[in-house]
């Protein structure tokens, strides 16, 4: 293949991301837009210092929460998720299909019953409205797909790679640095992203768990949406995608190079 | 350096053995075959010199020492597998000194002998590349490298020639036979192709159905096999018995001395290779007289089937101009003929 093709792609795949904002670029520099106007009538940045005055300390505080929750739900996942895709991906065992059943469960089963069933059973354990109760809520949607991505990857994997690393002298702390780590990598990283961009975009289960309690940015962007000011829901709608298609760029950068290549 | 010595292994993955009471010794400097068709439990055995299989019986020792409690980093025992399994995340230096730089070594010193070793192995200036830019036969090289750089009492080989192409393979036999004569480390070499066994070893052993049949040199197995099993392995045909009388075998196809088989009643067995049996158009001292009832054409040789009154007979000539149908002589020379000890 020639070297601008892979380039044209990313191109189109960015534009075709792109355009959809565009109208809420518009929106967000806009005082007054009515029908059937293409442009707004009256431009202005009334919307953006608003997010910076007023409502500054509402969205700084918004994003601290979304991401530490994004963060942490993508860290326990991965850390729960990449032992279990290996255990589904490399070994047989007794009770795989109940394994499978229940990893696929909170997929099937619609996510408004989860967080409500949840709830009454975090209310009595003490979870609701608690930073940890709103993680593992989050849990329930991003763990499946964790799951489902490093199965994929451990079922292309070689444990060969790591008897000879442990031949050639490696412990086996050393073996999962060194060779397991490096080999599934990409793996951990599209799971990990993945999961944090599930978890930065939860509304409903936030706002049954967390019960107005933690306040993430799409609890306020619904907040400011209902007040019915569209420049100012326009300008938070755009702060709360931007670090979602930052992150997108970023890994899209990282797994072209070596993609997933490296696991096989 | 070092030797290696099993002792009455059993090994196995589920509730059955796949390897039974193995013994064997490999002494330093040797390079040793372990010969069996695919299934026979090599790789097995191979795994558990390594250390990633605990035997269920017996005992693996290195220079003397048991090492079962050992974990396979701490055994200074090397596997190359039969895939390359090159780190795709390293380039091909940094492949041949991963054990170096687990070892804690500095990275001078590392460049050092990951030099020499490359220079040895015929892989001098490739280090910078990256493992899927060298060749099949490179990568295969590479692993051999990044086992033996790190000077191993014992190297373990899987049958790392087996993805190789026909050329390649023979290049590559000569090439690990002469490195092995350099580095004289102990070698336990994998393979199923009897040929490449019998080409490359000090001594080959032979594993059938998990169990060790035979053990002995090139000469000794091919000419001498213990049983008839491991004759056929080693393309034998041709088993017939007699009946024993004053140390000879009494048999429809000659009287040949036996003085290893014992004369307990039982009728023992012998054989003699297809290449062995000799043909000739008229019946002569010690002659057989059969019928020709199938030839296959095989290149160097030409396979004759014959049928005589003892028994079918194949024989194996470089003369092709036997036909079915025809009537001929068949020779068994006493020297060539093998009675198995019952
Ligand atoms: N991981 C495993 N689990 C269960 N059985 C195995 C495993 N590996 C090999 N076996 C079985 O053990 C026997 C010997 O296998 P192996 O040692 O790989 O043979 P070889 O290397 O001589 O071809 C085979 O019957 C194979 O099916
Ligand atoms: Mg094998």
């Amino acid at each position: 293949m020639t070297r601008w093709r892979p380039k044209a792609l990313a191109a189109g795949i960015i534009l075709s991301v792109a355009v959809p904002f565009l109208p809420l670029v518009l929106w967000s520099l806009s005082e007054r837009w009515f029908f059937p106007g293409l442009w707004p009538q009256q431009w202005g940045l009334r919307a953006w210092q608003h997010l910076l005055d007023a409502a500054g300390g509402q969205i700084a505080s918004g994003l601290a929460h979304s991401t530490a929750l994004a963060a942490a739900t993508a860290a326990v996942s991965l850390v729960v998720g990449v032992p279990a895709g290996r255990a589904l991906g490399l070994y047989a065992f007794r009770g795989k299909a109940l394994a499978v059943l229940l990893v696929v469960l909170p997929l099937i089963v619609p996510p408004l019953s989860v967080a409500m069933g949840l709830h009454l059973w975090f209310i009595r354990l003490g979870l609701a409205e608690t930073f940890a109760g709103v993680v593992l809520v989050h849990l329930t949607v991003c763990l499946p797909y964790t799951v489902f991505v490093m199965w994929g990857v451990f079922a292309n994997y070689d444990p060969d790679f790591e008897a000879q690393a442990r031949c050639l002298g490696a412990s086996a702390l050393a073996v999962a640095w060194r060779v397991t780590l490096p080999l599934v990598w990409p793996g951990i990283l599209v799971a990990g992203l993945f999961s944090f961009l599930l978890s930065w975009s939860q509304y409903l289960s936030t706002l049954i768990i967390g019960g107005g309690r933690v306040l993430t940015l799409p609890i306020l962007l619904f907040a400011l949406m209902g007040s019915g000011d569209r420049p100012v829901a326009a300008a938070v709608s755009l702060v709360f995608v931007a670090p979602a298609l930052l992150v997108l760029l970023v890994s899209a950068r990282h797994l072209g190079r070596g993609g997933l290549m490296g696991v096989r | 350096m070092g030797d290696l010595r099993l002792e009455g292994l059993a090994l196995g993955y589920g509730p059955e053995a796949v390897v039974r009471d193995l013994t064997l010794s490999v002494a330093d400097g040797e390079m040793m075959s372990l010969l069996g068709p695919s299934g026979a439990g090599k790789t097995t055995i191979l795994r558990a010199v390594a250390g990633f299989i605990r035997p269920r019986a017996g005992r693996v020792l290195i220079d003397g020492r048991p090492v079962d409690d050992l974990p396979p980093e701490r055994r200074a025992v090397v596997m190359v597998f039969q895939k390359a399994l090159l780190f795709p995340f390293l380039d091909v230096a940094g492949n041949i000194g991963f054990g170096l730089k687990m070892q804690g070594l500095d990275p001078g010193e590392i460049r050092r002998r990951v030099d020499a070793i490359m220079d040895l192995t015929g892989l001098a200036g490739l280090g910078r590349r990256k493992v899927h830019e060298i060749s099949g036969g490179q990568q295969q090289r590479a692993a051999l490298a990044r086992a033996l750089v790190l000077q191993p009492a014992v190297l373990l080989l899987d049958e790392p020639l087996s993805s190789l192409d026909a050329n390649l393979r023979q290049q590559m036999r000569e090439f690990i036979q002469q490195i092995q004569a350099e580095t004289r480390v102990t070698t336990l070499f994998v393979t199923h192709d009897q040929g490449e066994a019998l080409m490359m070893s000090h001594r080959v052993s032979l594993l059938l159905g998990g169990r060790l049949r035979q053990t002995g040199t090139p000469r000794q197995l091919f000419y001498r096999p213990a049983d008839p099993d491991v004759a056929r392995f080693f393309g034998g045909e041709n088993f017939f018995d007699g009946r024993m009388e004053n140390g000879l075998l009494k048999t429809a196809f000659g009287d040949f001395p036996a003085p290893d088989t014992e004369n307990n009643g039982r009728r023992p067995l012998a054989t003699i290779r297809p290449e062995d049996v000799r043909l000739a158009p008229e019946a002569g001292n010690g002659s057989v007289m059969g019928e020709v009832t199938q030839t296959r054409f095989e290149g160097m040789a030409t396979r004759i089937w014959i049928r005589c009154d003892g028994g079918l007979v194949v024989a194996l000539t470089p003369e092709s101009r036997w036909t079915a149908g025809q009537r001929l002589a068949v020779v068994f020379p006493p020297d060539k003929v093998r009675v198995f000890p019952a």
